[in-house]
């Protein structure tokens, strides 16, 4: 992953690490590559006089065409690819690289195949989709760069496993806690326990905001429900207590769906987009060499 | 009459614990609070919730606090059935199954009663790895991908293929959108407009480049530019790139010389745009030294146009009329017959400027001579009408002779004959008063141009011929009115003893080339054309090409008017102007230099 790595050396107890990440592999190789293959592009391009005006129909334009389409075909392949995990000058982690960095030439390359030539039609259909993969692999390695500490650190030590048990015990010490309430306090308590920690649609969980939280609920309708004694044990402290650590274990569970939905998100517009992309692309040649 | 309850209970490895009770009573409570009968530990159960009943052969449950339970998939606050058959009830989480007792406990009714519900949510069994992740609330990346991918293929792929299929291309053709519109590479010319719903007009069979064959369906009248093997001999070689493209080209079946070479489509919603210069370029640059003619090579207007070459009429041998196209910078003498000094005319104060003045406005002068008042405009605005004698020149160059009561009596311009015998007949009626048949400089200029001094015209003729043939002789003499503007010949036929030299001034000089008056009102005439100096009408007064380079430079040169050869020339010689001459439409930006320098001669502009 796209971890920072090399940091300072060993200190004390702490090792430093000897992660490399995709992005620094190979003392960013395929940056330099990828940068080296868009100014060529673009050098071309500004002493390349197309008449009237660059397209995808001169020698120029076929030419960034057919690197771009045959770039889109291997980059999606990492899919393929990335399910066989191996070292060496060809690894995995080379090609993902590989793959970050030659998608970001993409960029260039496929915008002056358009020759800033755009309408509503296939052809700008396939670049905007195009467009909107690299963005989302973008966003995808941002994320990637950013997030996994944030989840750490959210999570502590616990493990997902560990998260869902809390919340369970929680819930059995609460309804055992609520059993001598009456059918409106067991309600409010019901609330809280058909609460689904994993509910909430997309929104809720890249926004981390859950307005109809049944947990909160209940909360507010214990402390609103009724005054109680001082001195005398009462049913409802107890929930009252129980229904505060589940709502702190929930919103602990919520960041960590938050940060995870985060993650990722980009893949799931990556690589449904890109597919749609493969699709509009094969239109768009069989369109452009239809009516030729 | 005993109910056998048992609770299932289960252990954290799943194992179960039953539990046995026998109530030996004819009605059990059922209910949260730990006194009940059945203590169902379950927050959707009420403290009190519902008793069961037993009599005879029949079960009846009820409700006590009006809350509902179901007993076979119905719900329902009362219900009885018959205890041999049993049945399931569910209340809140919690199931009771009545059976009847079998053996030993024959004769009771056994009630098994087990948590089905988990007690929250969250202690539903979940599946780890799915609830974390997106994929819970997202459909599958797969499934994503499948319906994307798919609908991208039929919106458009499968949709304007059927269309092309199903949709007929003659007239029945609706005007409509079309599927396949969908793969336009950008909108129509406005020329082509009307076919931008209807792509097989052009593009007639699938997988084939837009042949000549549908431009000339449409456009059956354009001319060829030359012979076509000729074409490509001047072409020359197309070198490596050029010859790759033809080799790939010629793969498809794509012919070089394309009428698509030229004219580029789907550029935009705009007049179609200006064939660029190197179309022409890439034959006339160096054509001489590749095929046999007489055109000079031409490269850019701005560095490499010849001189311009008009066509010039002169006298051939015998004086027969010929012309030739000479350079400007020969500096050539054109053979019009006519004698015609511009610089006398256009002089603003000798003799000419006064009579001009004189004449008054009323006559349509006023001022001295100026170009407009012999030059008209012809019905295009282009070029100019043909300068006739009488209104040109009639003015001041009269040919009155004779006033009989108020009229006036002329010779007739154009037919020397009719003058002859004109005179002749004068002279036999008598001849009592002198006719006034002596050039301009015996006479007082514009003697006839008004009423009222065309009355005195007996008087201020001051020359008395005695006889006829006198007076012909010098009407066709130095001095006398034809000769003043006209070569004259003598014939020697008594007859018509003089005949005039026939005037023929020039239409059009360059054949080759188109030029737009119109597009140049922002100057003046003689901006262009050096007249003023002019002694004679044998002055071929064109302005030379560097007077044009002055604005003119090659399509992208930073002059004022970048200009590609479609300016002024036409590539299918169909005897049209070039578009952009006919349309007044130059290369995009230059419009606006041409508006915005009339503007500032108006003294409006920035």
């Amino acid at each position: 992953m796209a971890t920072k790595s090399l940091r300072k050396a060993t200190e004390g107890r702490e090792r430093a690490s000897e992660h490399e990440g995709f992005l620094r592999h190979q003392g960013y190789k395929w940056l330099k590559i990828a940068l080296t293959i868009a100014a060529v592009a673009l050098l071309i391009y500004a002493f390349n006089d197309v008449q009237p005006r660059p397209n995808g129909g001169s020698i120029y334009g076929y030419t960034t065409g057919t690197i771009g389409v045959g770039l889109i075909l291997w980059l999606a392949w990492l899919g393929v690819r990335k399910r066989a995990i191996t070292p060496g000058r060809w690894s995995l982690k080379s090609w993902t690289s590989a793959h970050v960095y030659l998608g970001l030439s993409l960029i260039v390359i496929a915008s002056l195949h358009t020759g800033f030539d755009f309408g509503w039609n296939i052809h700008t259909l396939a670049y905007a989709l195009m467009m909107l993969v690299i963005f989302s692999g973008i966003f995808g390695i941002t994320a990637y760069a950013m997030l996994p500490q944030a989840l750490s650190a959210n999570r502590g030590e616990t493990t997902q496993i560990q998260m869902l048990d809390n919340l369970r015990t929680l819930d059995r010490q609460l309804n055992e806690a609520a059993q001598p309430l009456d059918a409106d306090g067991a309600a409010i308590v019901r609330m809280a326990l058909e609460d689904d920690p994993f509910g909430g649609g997309l929104i809720a969980r890249l926004s981390g905001r859950y307005p109809r939280c049944g947990t909160r609920a209940a909360l507010d309708a214990v402390r609103a429900h009724h005054v109680r004694e001082e001195g005398v044990a009462d049913p409802y402290d107890h929930v009252e207590v129980l229904l505060e650590r589940k709502k702190s274990s929930l919103s602990r569970i919520r960041k960590h769906l938050r940060l995870k939905a985060l993650l990722e998100v980009w893949l799931y517009v990556h690589v449904p987009l890109t597919f749609a992309l493969i699709a509009a692309l094969f239109a768009h040649i069989v369109s452009v060499f239809y009516y030729w | 009459m005993s109910f056998i309850v048992r609770t299932v209970a289960r252990t954290a490895d799943g194992r179960e614990i039953v539990r046995p009770k026998v109530f030996d009573k004819a009605e059990l409570s059922v209910g949260r609070s730990p006194s009940s009968d059945i203590h169902l530990a379950d927050l959707a159960v009420v403290l009190n919730h519902a008793v069961i009943r037993q009599s005879g052969g029949t079960v009846e449950i009820a409700a006590t606090a009006g809350l509902p339970f179901i007993v076979n998939g119905k719900q329902s606050e009362h219900e009885r059935f018959s205890a041999s058959a049993g049945a399931d009830v569910r209340i809140g989480s919690h199931s009771l199954e009545f059976e009847p007792g079998e053996g030993e406990e024959k004769g009771s009714v056994v009630i098994t009663v087990n948590r089905v519900g988990a007690i929250s949510n969250a202690s539903e069994e979940k599946e780890e790895a799915r609830v974390f992740s997106l994929g819970h609330v997202l459909p599958g990346k797969r499934t994503m991908a499948w319906i994307g991918a798919l609908l991208v293929l039929a919106v458009f792929l499968a949709w304007p293929l059927a269309s092309i299929h199903t949709q007929p291309t003659d007239a029945t053709r609706k005007v409509a959108f079309h599927a396949d519109e969908m793969w336009t590479s950008g909108h129509l010319s406005q020329t082509h407009k009307s076919l931008e719903n209807n792509c097989q007009a052009c593009h007639v069979k699938a997988g084939e480049s837009v042949r000549d064959t549908a431009c000339v369906a449409c456009h059956s009248k354009v001319h060829d530019h030359a012979d076509p093997a000729k074409l490509i001999e001047a072409k020359g070689s197309p070198g490596i790139v050029g010859g790759i493209k033809q080799a790939v080209g010629g793969v498809f079946g794509i012919q070089p010389g394309r009428c698509v070479e030229c004219h580029t489509e789907h550029q935009g919603k705009t007049a179609m745009p200006v064939t660029d210069e190197r179309f022409c370029t890439n034959c006339h640059n160096g054509m001489s030294g590749r095929i046999q003619t007489t055109l000079k090579d031409a490269t850019d207007f701005g560095a490499g146009h010849p001189q311009f070459e008009p066509t010039i009429r002169f006298a051939g041998a015998g004086g027969v009329p010929m012309f030739r196209r000479v350079s400007l910078d020969a500096n050539p003498r054109e053979d019009n017959g006519l004698k015609f000094p511009h610089d006398l005319h256009l002089s603003t104060t000798n003799g000419v400027a006064q009579m001009a003045k004189s004449l008054g406005k009323g006559e349509g002068y006023g001022a001295p001579l100026e170009c407009a008042n012999c030059h008209t405009r012809d019905a295009t605005g282009n070029s100019f009408a043909a300068v006739k004698m009488e209104p040109a020149c009639g003015a001041c160059h009269s040919l009155a002779f004779d006033q009989v009561g108020g009229t006036v009596r002329t010779l007739r311009h154009g037919d020397p004959a009719q003058v002859v015998a004109d005179i002749r007949a004068f002279y036999r009626a008598g001849a009592p008063r002198a006719a006034a048949l002596m050039g301009m400089d015996r006479r007082r200029p514009g003697d006839f141009a008004t009423a009222s001094q065309r009355i005195d015209f007996a008087q201020t003729s001051a020359m008395h011929i005695g006889s006829a043939d006198q007076a012909i002789r010098a009407v066709f003499s130095k001095g006398g009115a034809c000769f003043d503007c006209h070569t004259v010949r003598q014939t020697g036929n008594p007859n018509t003893p003089f005949a005039v030299t026939p005037v023929a001034l020039s239409k059009r000089y360059m054949t080759k080339g188109w030029f737009d008056h119109a597009a140049h009102d922002t100057e003046s005439c003689v901006s262009c054309h050096a007249v003023k100096g002019s002694k004679s009408s044998a002055d071929v007064n064109l302005p030379k090409l560097a007077k044009c380079q002055e604005c003119h430079g090659g399509q992208d040169a930073h002059k004022e008017v970048p200009s590609a050869c479609a300016m002024c020339h036409d590539y299918h010689r169909t005897g049209f102007a070039p578009l952009m001459v006919r349309s007044h439409r130059v290369r995009g930006k230059d419009v606006e230099h041409i508006e915005e320098k009339a503007l500032k001669g108006a003294g409006t502009g920035a």
